[in-house]
């Protein structure tokens, strides 16, 4: 239960948050497929100075430059499914049944090496399931995985 | 026999002395030197004293210059079990402890942060990720590095730590303040913790930049320095000197931590170029391995080349209404093309509005052609073949020497110096095609009479001709300015700047571009200072194995009637990889008349 807990910790299943954007306003850039908020303007200077605006990270808790930080754990404090562009990769890596963002999501949620085949497969199976829509939230994707994997002899294991 | 003896007992004692060595031995030490950030040497600014510009990094009030000052307060301050001073020093704790045999089972007990911290930055492996470089950004012009650290498994590094050192600026400041102040170091430069995530989302797919990926050869304990310096340079202040002091600089610094002695700052580092770095960690084998991570555009074009070209039509159609899957014309393909097809539709729309708002129409489509992908089988991403590693490009300083002819005038001998970088003639092996970044280009020409004379200095020649295809439509431009020999009723240095903008393609080798043009001159014998003018950019690029030649013209017409064009024909085979000869024909137009010169040059890159 603990890694389940984790890995919803890890996605950003707090729903309040993730509805709004993942994320957060003023964290990342760019056009998201599922939500998200553009900050160009953010981006170019971090480009321009090789660095960080505004308060720099240290990999804490705090100051995560607006990034959504009512997750908890990973990257000590920022969800990996609320950062910019990360949800849109897991969609990508789902729906082809591959990939390093479906292989991050399988580690952070503790599934061992021998499983992780089954956990692709079972991840592009499913993937209408996980992903109904293109306005699907983070916290509803993670309560998909976790039923799914619930359904899964090899798998369910990581939710006990 | 006694000899033996005396050997033990010498082996005995010699130890024993060296476990206690004095304070004055161990500020000379080069593992207190690296801790301290002192310069040995690298740059004329600082020498010998630490390039940390922060009091709060310091015990002694002499601690950034005196290295023994800072050493004893240290070890006031961290001597006392429960100092709260050692959770913000655990590194110079550690080699104070290991130097004076400190005895202490838990020594950061007290620190719940730092250990916290420590925990989650529990990394096993280092690595060297360098960013290709960016055209379209001043600073990142020649790259970028930084470091990131793996929690274990090689397929996971998405959930590896980057630590990037960069100049925090506040979102005020515009883009021309920066490059300013990056320049004169008006910025403190930091170090900070990101998620690598992060970072391949901004370079690989924001940027389109290639990233490579270089495993440093450091062991556990090397690596367990590193992260523990990088607690005591939380929050702390460094100068940013975007020409040296600046990222790939500081990382050699931490590396010196993690292995004291490796001299990568022993030699003067002026204009570290990023690549630069690899080289130095290369040549002193501390790169185990390479990784190359291409860029999203280079994914798509991958992809794109197996089908063939009504293939990309329809793919690139579907991008645009993915309901033409249902369409007869789609299903008539094989099941393998088909899926191709709508992975490279669903990668460029993606591509195409990704510096732009969520959009509903876009995600709606978006997220049709991923539904599409979900039911056809997979289509994995073709590899690259052959990636040039940039560190094994030419050298990033070069030295010219030329011979040749102009009509009507005597022969010629030529010297050229260049700081820095790439033209579009150099051996391109390592270097993003189409771009050229030169600064301080320098020639002096002798005629036969003996005279030396500046024929050009280039300050700065930047040229991005990118090619655009079906789906990618990037600008092509180019900005560059200096002195340079131009007609005004005879051969004259002028100050000049020049840019403009357009378009480029590439079909096999050929690559054709046409760009627009406009130059301000000051010319001593045009009436007015400045004198604008405007004109064409437009040629060929044409590359097969050593062999780059290109065939171009330039024109502009000024607004005091006068007229100049300049055609050149020049091609360049690369010898080798630090030797190239270039052969180049020109000729100077101007209203009632023309002079043709040729140049042949022999080009020796270095560093």
């Amino acid at each position: 239960m603990k890694k389940t807990l984790i890995a919803a910790a890890l996605l950003g299943a707090s729903t309040s948050a993730m509805a709004v954007a993942p994320g957060g306003p003023g964290c990342g850039w760019g056009n998201m497929l599922f939500e998200g908020k553009s900050g160009m303007p953010m981006h170019l200077l971090a480009t321009l100075v090789n660095g960080t605006t505004g308060n720099a990270t240290f990999g804490m808790t705090t100051g995560t430059n607006g990034c959504d930080t009512s997750g908890a754990l990973t990257y000590s404090g920022q969800s990996l499914l609320g950062m910019t562009g990360v949800m849109e990769e897991v969609a990508q890596d789902m729906a082809t049944g591959d990939g390093e963002a479906l292989t991050a999501l399988s580690v952070s949620m503790g599934i061992q090496t021998e499983d992780r085949a089954r956990f692709n497969a079972l991840m592009h199976e499913n993937f209408a399931t996980i992903f109904p829509n293109q306005d699907v939230t983070a916290a509803e994707v993670m309560a998909s995985i976790t039923d799914v994997m619930k359904q899964d002899q090899a798998l369910s294991k990581y939710l006990a | 026999m006694r000899t033996g003896l005396f050997c033990v007992l010498l082996c005995w004692f010699v130890p024993a002395f060296a476990a206690t060595p004095s304070l004055s031995e161990l500020a000379e030490s080069s593992r207190w030197q690296a801790l301290l950030h002192i310069n040995p040497g690298a740059t004329l600014r600082d020498k010998h004293q630490s390039y940390v510009d922060d009091d709060t990094f310091f015990f002694a009030d002499s601690g950034k210059a005196d290295p023994l000052a800072e050493l004893e307060a240290t070890e006031q301050a961290l001597r006392a079990a429960q100092s709260p001073a050692r959770c913000r020093f655990p590194a110079r704790y550690r080699f104070l402890s290991e130097q004076l045999g400190w005895q202490d089972e838990a020594p950061f007990s007290h620190c719940d942060d730092y250990n916290e911290w420590r925990d989650a930055i529990h990394a096993n492996r280092a690595v060297l990720v360098f960013p290709a470089a960016y055209l379209n950004s001043p600073s990142s012009m020649f790259g970028h590095t930084l470091l990131r650290l793996d929690q274990g498994e090689d397929s996971a590094v998405w959930l590896s730590w980057a630590v990037n050192f960069g100049a925090v600026s506040s979102e005020a400041d515009n883009s021309f303040f920066y490059i300013y102040r990056g320049l004169a170091g008006g910025y403190p430069g930091r170090f900070a913790l990101v998620p690598y995530v992060q970072k391949i989302q901004e370079y690989s797919h924001m940027e389109n930049r290639d990233m490579w990926e270089y495993t440093l050869d450091l062991d556990q304990s090397e690596i367990d320095w590193l992260i523990d310096h990088l607690w005591e340079l939380k929050d702390i202040n460094f100068d940013y000197y975007f020409f040296d002091e600046n990222c790939s600089f500081r990382l050699l610094e931490l590396v010196e931590v993690a292995r004291p002695g490796s001299e990568l700052l022993s030699e003067l580092r002026f204009a570290e170029v990023p690549v630069n770095t690899v080289r130095a960690l290369d040549e002193r084998d501390i790169i185990s391995s390479r990784h190359y991570r291409p860029s999203k555009s280079v994914e798509l074009d991958n992809l794109r080349k197996q089908l063939d070209g009504s293939q990309q039509k329809m793919a690139r159609a579907l991008a645009d209404n993915p309901d033409l899957a249902e369409s007869p014309a789609f299903m008539a393909e094989p099941e393998a093309t088909r899926a191709i097809m709508a992975a490279v539709a669903y990668r460029y729309i993606r591509l195409a509005h990704r510096k732009e708002e969520r959009t509903p129409e876009v995600a709606k489509k978006s997220f049709a052609l991923l539904t599409l992908m979900n039911s056809l089988p997979a289509a994995p991403v073709p590899k690259t073949e052959n990636p040039e590693p940039p560190e094994k490009g030419h050298g990033t300083q070069m030295l010219g020497v030329s011979g040749g002819q102009r009509e009507g005038e005597l022969d010629f001998g030529e010297l050229t110096y260049r700081l820095t970088y790439h033209d579009l003639l150099d051996n391109q092996y390592g270097f993003l095609r189409g771009a050229q970044i030169e600064g301080l280009d320098m020639t002096l020409r002798s005629t036969e009479s003996g005279q030396v004379k500046l024929e050009e200095l280039d300050v700065v020649s930047i040229r991005s001709l990118a090619p655009r295809n079906r789906f990618m439509k990037p600008l092509s431009w180019y900005v560059e300015g200096g002195l340079e020999r131009a007609w005004a009723g005879r051969r004259r240095l002028v100050r000049y700047i020049q840019g403009g903008a357009g378009g480029s393609w590439l079909w096999e080798n050929w690559q054709p571009y046409l760009l627009t043009s406009v130059r301000m001159e000051n010319n001593s014998e045009f009436g007015t200072f400045l004198t604008p003018g405007a004109g064409l950019d437009a040629g060929i690029l044409y590359h097969r194995g050593d062999w780059q030649w290109q065939l171009g013209s330039v024109g502009h017409y000024f607004t005091n009637d006068e007229y100049r064009s300049s055609s050149q024909f020049a091609v360049q085979w690369a010898m080798t990889r630090q030797h190239g000869l270039r052969a180049s024909l020109e000729r100077e137009n101007r209203r009632g008349g023309y002079d043709d010169e040729f140049k042949l040059q022999w080009r020796w890159y270095y560093d």
